[in-house]
C-alpha cells in the first residue's frame, strides 16, 4: 500500500460539527415513577457505602491525515489512536485499571488500505462506510466504544459508570453518565423542575424508548457546585431498560447518592462539576498512554517513505 | 532495583533511577549497571545514591493529594533516586541508557564501586552506614601520591579529634604501615579539656557491638599502647611539676631553658604577627633574636641560664628586664644600643615591641626558665614513645601559639635533618584557624605552611582540624589529600571551601549525627558518608580503665581479708 502523510498538522480540518451520538429520536415516558403533576425534586437517599465503583472513559486522537495512492487515485484517510480505561474507586484508593490502547487506520471500505506498521505502533485497518468526515468519525467512535466495552467486561464492580450514554450496552451493573445535553427529554410541563433541583437532588425517573432495543431508565441529577445558570451541574443518567420500575427507582437512588462525592471543582477541572474527578484522572492517564503525537507522526512519515 | 529513567538527562556523572515496585533505594546505597557499546565493549557504571524523591504521577495540583488519598482521583506514586557516579570501568565516559537495569552493588561490586579492589596499602577509615568497611589508599596519606588530612566540623559532635585519633589508631594498629609502624610517631596537641590525656587507657564504656565494628574494620579494639604526655609546669611551682589535672603517670614537664630559648631563636614565636612586613617592630624582633643567639653562644652555662653583658638571666622575667634595659636606657639622653634595636630608631616602634614582650611575659614565664636543677638534661623528646600528647588546654592563647610553633618547628627540623621520610611523623592539630588563619601571617603559620607544602616529602603528615575551613589558610587545606567534613553550620556549609561536596551532601552536612562524616579522597569523585566506631580509648577520665588493663588485680584489694 502506497501512502503519504498530509503535511498539515493533523488538527486542521478536524473541527467539524459531528452528529450527536445521542439518539435524539427517542420518546420519553415521564410517568414511570410519578404522575406528571406530582413531579418534584427528590432528596438523595441516605448515603450508603458505595463499595467499588468503576468509571470508564475513552479518548481518541488523530495522529495523522494520510493519502492512500492507488492507480493514480488518492483517497483520504486518517490514522488515529484510541484508548479506554477505568478508574476503580474504593474507599481510600483510586487505581487505573484495564487500560487499552488501539491504533487504527480509518479508510473507506472500498479502498485497498491495509495495516500500516511503524517503528512504534501498527495502525490496524478499520473500514469506514465512505470517505465523508461523518463516516470517519463514526468508525473512530465505533472502535472506541469497542474498547470501552472491553474494559467494562474486564472490571468487576457493583457499579460501572460510563462516560456517555449506554449505547445499547446492557450489563445490569452499568450506568450511563451524560454531561452534555443536546436535548431535554422532559415534557415542557415539568422542565422547570430542573432549575429547582438543589445539590444532590434528582428528578423522578422517566423511560426512554425507541432507537435502541429495550430502552433505558433515565433521570436528571444536580451535582454540587456553583450555579451560574439553571442547567449548571445537571447531568443525565441512564440505566439499562431491564427490570421493573421499582427496581430502577431503587438503583437510581443509590447511584444518585454515590456520584456527588466525585464531583470536581472549577479550579481543578474546567468542566466542573460534571467531569468527575475519576473521569478527569483517567482521561489524563489515557492521554499519556496514547504516546507522543509528534513521535507517532514522525514514525508514520518514515513508514510512508518506506512503503511500497 | 529499578531502571535508569529517561525523563531527566542521564550523564556519565549523574543520572536518575526509577525505583521498581516493591524495591527501595536510600541515600548512600551503592548501585551498578552495565552498558554495552556498539564496539562490543561492556562499560560498568558504579555510583552512590545522592538523593531520593517520591511524587504522585497524575496529580497536577498540590491539593490533588487529598483527592488521591480519598480514592477519588487516580494517581501513581513514583520513586526515583539520583545516582552520583563514582567509577566508570573501563574509562569510557558514556551515559547510561534510559531503561537500563540498575542493581544494588554488593561484595566485590561494592569494593569496585568504591575503587577499593586494587588498593595495595589499605588503611581502614570507617564504616558505611550498613556496617561495611571502607579503606583509604595509604599512598594518599603517607606522601607517595599525596599527604595530609583535613577535618572540618562544629565542635561537640565527636568528629574532629575523635576521628583524627581514630585514624592514628588505625594507622598504628591495622598493619598498613608494616614493620615501620613501630617507629612511626604521632604528635598530638591537646587543645581542649583533658580529652586526649587518657589515650593509653581502655574505654570502660566500649561494648561488644562497638568491638564488632572494630573487628569489621580488621582492627583490635584497644587503647594506644605507648604514649607520653608533655604538660606545661604549674604556674609558680619551683619544681616545675606538670599541670595535668587527672593524669599523673608518664607525664613530663614541658618547658624550655632560657639558653634554649635564646639559642634556638624562639623569640618570634611570642609574636603572633612577627612575620608581617607591615609591622615596624618586626625589625626589633629580628635584631633582639640575633643578639640573644649571640649571647647564648658566648656564655655557655651548665644550668641553662644565659649571661648577657654581665647580667644573668635565669628566668624569663629577668630576660625580659635585660632586653628592656637594652632597648630603653634609663638615661633618656642615651641612645639605645643599635645592635639591639636594629635600624629602628623610633621610640614608638621600640615601645611597641616592649609592650608586646611584656604582655607575653605572664603567659609564658613558666615555660621558659633555668631555675630547675636538671634543666640541662631536659629536652623535649618526641621520639621516646609512639604517641606524644602535648597538653595545651591550660595555656593562654599566646602560650598555645608559642608551644605549637616551637614544638612543630623542632619536629620539622628533626625531620629535615634526618633526611628520610620514613618513619613517618604524624601531627594532630585542632583549631587550625587559630594557628594558620586565612588573613594574617605569623611564624606558626609559616611552619604550618612548610609542613603542608614540604611535609609530604619529608614524611611529616598533618592531620589538621578546624571548625570552619573558610577561616584557615587556603594552602594548608588545599594541600590535604583527604578531606573530612562532619556536621557544619548551615552558613559555613555554603562556602566555596566545601566545593568538593555536591549540593545534597552540603545540605546533609548540617544534620550529620555525631560520629559520621563525609570523607573525600582522591580516588573517588564523590565523598562517601562514613561512620567510625566509638573510641576504644578513654576520652575523659571517667571512661578510663585506670587499672591499666591488668585484670590480675582484684577489684577490691582488701577482698578476702578478715
Amino acid at each position: 500500500m502506497e501512502f503519504s502523510v498530509e503535511s498539515w498538522a493533523p488538527e486542521y480540518g478536524s473541527s467539524l460539527n459531528l452528529p450527536s451520538v445521542e439518539d435524539t429520536g427517542d420518546r420519553a415516558d415521564a410517568t414511570v415513577e410519578r404522575a406528571l403533576d406530582e413531579w418534584a425534586p427528590i432528596d438523595p437517599a441516605p448515603a450508603r457505602s458505595p463499595g467499588e465503583i468503576a468509571f470508564i472513559d475513552g479518548i481518541q486522537r488523530i495522529d495523522a491525515r494520510i493519502w492512500i495512492h492507488e492507480n493514480g487515485i488518492s483517497t483520504p484517510a486518517v490514522c488515529v489512536s484510541v484508548a479506554a480505561g477505568a478508574t476503580v474507586c474504593a474507599p481510600g484508593t483510586a487505581t487505573t485499571e484495564g487500560v487499552r490502547v488501539a491504533r487504527a487506520l480509518i479508510a473507506p471500505a472500498s479502498s485497498t488500505a491495509g495495516p500500516i506498521g511503524t517503528r512504534h505502533a501498527t495502525y490496524e485497518f478499520v473500514p469506514a462506510q465512505d470517505g465523508t468526515p461523518e463516516a470517519t468519525y463514526l468508525a473512530i467512535h465505533g472502535r472506541r466504544t469497542e474498547l470501552e466495552v472491553g474494559v467494562a467486561r474486564s472490571v468487576s464492580c457493583g457499579l460501572i459508570v460510563f462516560d456517555g450514554p449506554l449505547r445499547g450496552y446492557n450489563d445490569p451493573q452499568s450506568v450511563g453518565y451524560i454531561k452534555t445535553h443536546h436535548k431535554v427529554y422532559l415534557p415542557n410541563a415539568v422542565q422547570p423542575i430542573l432549575g429547582d433541583l438543589a445539590d444532590g437532588q434528582r428528578t423522578p425517573l422517566f423511560f426512554l424508548s425507541g432507537g435502541q432495543a429495550r430502552g433505558r431508565w433515565s433521570w436528571y441529577l444536580r451535582l454540587p457546585g456553583p450555579r451560574v445558570h439553571p442547567m449548571s451541574g445537571i447531568v443525565r443518567l441512564e440505566l439499562p431498560g431491564t427490570g421493573t420500575a421499582a427496581e430502577a427507582v431503587e438503583r437510581a437512588g443509590h447511584v444518585s447518592a454515590c456520584l456527588p462525592y466525585f464531583a470536581s471543582e472549577p479550579h481543578k477541572e474546567p468542566r466542573a462539576p460534571q467531569n468527575l474527578y475519576p473521569i478527569s484522572g483517567i482521561e489524563r492517564e489515557l492521554r499519556r498512554r496514547l504516546g507522543d503525537a509528534l513521535l507517532l507522526e514522525r514514525a508514520l512519515r518514515i513508514a510512508a517513505g518506506h512503503a511500497t | 532495583m529499578g531502571r535508569v529513567l529517561g525523563t531527566d538527562d542521564a550523564t556519565p556523572l549523574e543520572f536518575w533511577v526509577a525505583v521498581a515496585n516493591g524495591q527501595h533505594l536510600q541515600l548512600d546505597d551503592i548501585v551498578a549497571l552495565d552498558r554495552s557499546l556498539p564496539t562490543g565493549e561492556v562499560v560498568s557504571i558504579y555510583g552512590i545514591v545522592g538523593q531520593v524523591r517520591a511524587r504522585h504521577e497524575g496529580a497536577r495540583f498540590d491539593s490533588d493529594v487529598f483527592l488521591i488519598a480519598d480514592g477519588v482521583l487516580p494517581a501513581d506514586v513514583a520513586e526515583a533516586a539520583q545516582i552520583q557516579v563514582t567509577r566508570v570501568v573501563p574509562e569510557t565516559f558514556v551515559p547510561p541508557l534510559p531503561g537500563a537495569e540498575v542493581r544494588r552493588a554488593v561484595d566485590e561490586e561494592r569494593d569496585e564501586a568504591l575503587d577499593m579492589t586494587d588498593v595495595e596499602h589499605r588503611l581502614p577509615a570507617g564504616l558505611t552506614r550498613d556496617g561495611q568497611p571502607v579503606v583509604l589508599d595509604l599512598e594518599f596519606i603517607d606522601g607517595t601520591k599525596g599527604a595530609h588530612v583535613n577535618i572540618s566540623g562544629i565542635s561537640g559532635v565527636a568528629t574532629k579529634t575523635s576521628y583524627a585519633t581514630f585514624l592514628l589508631y588505625s594507622l598504628f594498629n591495622s598493619g598498613v604501615l608494616g614493620a615501620a609502624a613501630t617507629n612511626t610517631k604521632g604528635l598530638i596537641f591537646n587543645v581542649k579539656g583533658e580529652d586526649l590525656l587518657f589515650l593509653d587507657h581502655a574505654n570502660t564504656r566500649l561494648d561488644d557491638t562497638e568491638r564488632a565494628r572494630y573487628a569489621a574494620l580488621g582492627l583490635e579494639a584497644g587503647p594506644f599502647r605507648s604514649m607520653r604526655v608533655l604538660a606545661p609546669p604549674r604556674k609558680g611551682d619551683p619544681n616545675a611539676t606538670p599541670a595535668t589535672g587527672a593524669r599523673t603517670a608518664d607525664v613530663k614537664p614541658l618547658y624550655w631553658t632560657v639558653a634554649q630559648f635564646c639559642e634556638q631563636g624562639l623569640l618570634p614565636f611570642l609574636f603572633a604577627d612577627a612575620e608581617d612586613e607591615r609591622q615596624q617592630y618586626t625589625i626589633v624582633v629580628q635584631s633582639v633574636t640575633a643578639q640573644l643567639q649571640r649571647c647564648a653562644m658566648q656564655s655557655h652555662t651548665s644550668d641553662g641560664a644565659v649571661r648577657i653583658d654581665g647580667r644573668t638571666a635565669r628566668t624569663f622575667s629577668q630576660l625580659v628586664t635585660i632586653i628592656c634595659d637594652k632597648l630603653l636606657p634609663d638615661d633618656p639622653d642615651e641612645d639605645a644600643d643599635p645592635q639591639w634595636t636594629g635600624r629602628s630608631i623610633y621610640t614608638g616602634t621600640i615601645n611597641a615591641f616592649v609592650r608586646r614582650l611584656s604582655s607575653a611575659e605572664r603567659h609564658v614565664a613558666h615555660l621558659i626558665r633555668a631555675d630547675i636543677d636538671d634543666a640541662e638534661t631536659h629536652a623535649i623528646d618526641l621520639d621516646s614513645q609512639q604517641v606524644t600528647v602535648v597538653d595545651l588546654h591550660m595555656l593562654h592563647d599566646r602560650a598555645k601559639r608559642f608551644v605549637v610553633g616551637v614544638v612543630l618547628r623542632q619536629a620539622f627540623e628533626a625531620k629535615e635533618a634526618a633526611g628520610t621520610a620514613e618513619p613517618l611523623q604524624f601531627v594532630v592539630l585542632d583549631e587550625l584557624n587559630k594557628y594558620a588563619p586565612r588573613d594574617s601571617s605569623s611564624p606558626i603559620k609559616e611552619i604550618l605552611l612548610d609542613v603542608a607544602e614540604r611535609g609530604r616529602s619529608l614524611g611529616m603528615i598533618l592531620i589538621g582540624a578546624q571548625q570552619t575551613a573558610s577561616e584557615v589558610e587556603r594552602r594548608v587545606v588545599s594541600n590535604s589529600a583527604i578531606r573530612v567534613v562532619g556536621r557544619l553550620d548551615a552558613a559555613e556549609a555554603g562556602r566555596e571551601q566545601y566545593g568538593f561536596l555536591p549540593a545534597v551532601q552540603r545540605q546533609r552536612a548540617t544534620i550529620l549525627k555525631p560520629g559520621s562524616m563525609f570523607v573525600s579522597q582522591p580516588r573517588l569523585p564523590v565523598p562517601v558518608l562514613l561512620e567510625f566506631p566509638f573510641p576504644a580509648w578513654a576520652t575523659r577520665v571517667a571512661e578510663a580503665d585506670l587499672s591499666g588493663g591488668r585484670s590480675d588485680q582484684p577489684a577490691d584489694p582488701f577482698d578476702g581479708l578478715t
